[in-house]
């Protein structure tokens, strides 16, 4: 019965259920929701019940100007090809969350990716804060909106030294 | 007939001569595919352009490649690996660059992980200019390389073991450390 439920009939279905803070019919195939930080575990423990069993992608975005992160937790079911994004809303100081490994465990690796590029420490899961594509990382997480790429980068890295020539010479030297 | 000693220098000259003919004739590749612009050797190799002609083919191990071809943008993670991996190349060998990221960053020059200029990593011998290039200066940049063992002037393995301190210090500040943690194998 799941399998064949639509995207509306899923959102109803779960609006009857958990308080959704927003809800977003991007398009038949997906779906996306806003709930609050203490929903999250439920929610995703439920609909991995209904056959939502792939976490697909966590992820995470930086409102800088609301002082927000929001952690967006993309899953998939194999027989009902509908994309769930549940979002939630983080603080972007000192940023902590709960790990979802005990629903997911392949979030495990998603979680050290979010810790490495944005800093956000996840209890509960030991390995979170270990590196995982940076290597001997020394500066602020290099996602966040406010850190300066381009100065990063002229700070560490040689760069090579021109002199612009834009006039025409027609192929002459 | 005059029985004319050559000396032991002028003995070397020739075997070296020598060795280079061999040596342009039968380039073995190792392509290190860091970036987009490996998408553009498959045509060089297949019947399209058909690399081998020329004497040129793909070699699976470090240890028995002559040219380690960087085919793209470079960053500060695939630097370890690559140095690691030239290393081990046995002498002589030789380094060409693909595209406009080994160069100046291309257009990865503003970003966290991407390395500005090459050279001042490892030496390199030719850079292949497009962004991809196409096949075409693909195969020029190999006739080049072998016009360079020719003249002699494909002389990065030299400089960078005269100049290793100078190369081993750019590593060291781009890096912090050369040593590659990998928990998978630890």
């Amino acid at each position: 019965m799941m399998n064949s439920m639509n995207n509306q009939a899923l959102v109803s279905e779960l609006e009857n259920r958990f308080s959704l803070l927003n809800v977003d019919l991007v398009s038949e195939s997906q779906v996306a929701i806003d709930i609050s930080n203490n929903d999250v575990h439920t929610v995703l423990a439920y609909l991995k019940s209904l056959g939502w069993k792939q976490l697909s992608m966590l992820t995470n975005v930086d409102w800088i100007e609301e002082g927000k992160y929001q952690l967006v937790y993309i899953i998939f079911n194999w027989d009902n090809p509908i994309y769930i994004q549940v979002r939630t809303k983080i603080e972007r100081e000192n940023p902590v969350f709960r790990t979802v490994t005990s629903v997911y465990p392949g979030a495990k690796y998603y979680e050290r990716d979010v810790h490495e590029f944005f800093g956000v420490k996840f209890e509960g899961n030991p390995d979170s804060e270990k590196q995982l594509f940076l290597e001997n990382w020394d500066d602020l997480p290099p996602l966040r909106k406010d850190f300066d790429a381009k100065a990063y980068s002229d700070r560490k890295y040689a760069k090579r030294e021109y002199t612009k020539d834009f006039s025409n010479k027609g192929g002459k030297k | 007939m005059e029985n004319k000693k050559l000396t032991q220098a002028q003995m070397d000259t020739k075997w070296t001569e020598l060795g280079d003919f061999f040596r342009r004739k039968s380039i073995w590749m190792l392509m290190y595919c860091t970036g987009c612009c490996a998408i553009e050797l498959p045509q060089a190799m297949t019947s399209a352009y058909d690399m081998e002609r020329l004497g040129m083919g793909p070699m699976a191990t470090p240890r028995q490649a002559d040219v380690l071809l960087i085919t793209g943008y470079l960053s500060l993670k695939t630097l370890r690996r690559l140095v690691y991996t030239y290393e081990q190349m046995s002498e002589p060998k030789y380094v060409v660059a693909f595209g406009p990221c080994v160069i100046n960053g291309g257009i990865y020059h503003d970003s966290h992980a991407v390395l500005n200029r090459l050279d001042h990593y490892l030496p390199i011998d030719v850079y292949i200019s497009g962004c991809m290039p196409n096949p075409e200066s693909v195969m020029n940049g190999f006739t080049d390389l072998m016009d360079l063992i020719k003249n002699k002037t494909a002389v990065g393995w030299k400089n960078y073991r005269d100049n290793n301190e100078w190369y081993k210090k750019n590593q060291m500040d781009a890096l912090g450390e050369v040593f590659v943690h990998d928990e998978f194998h630890e």
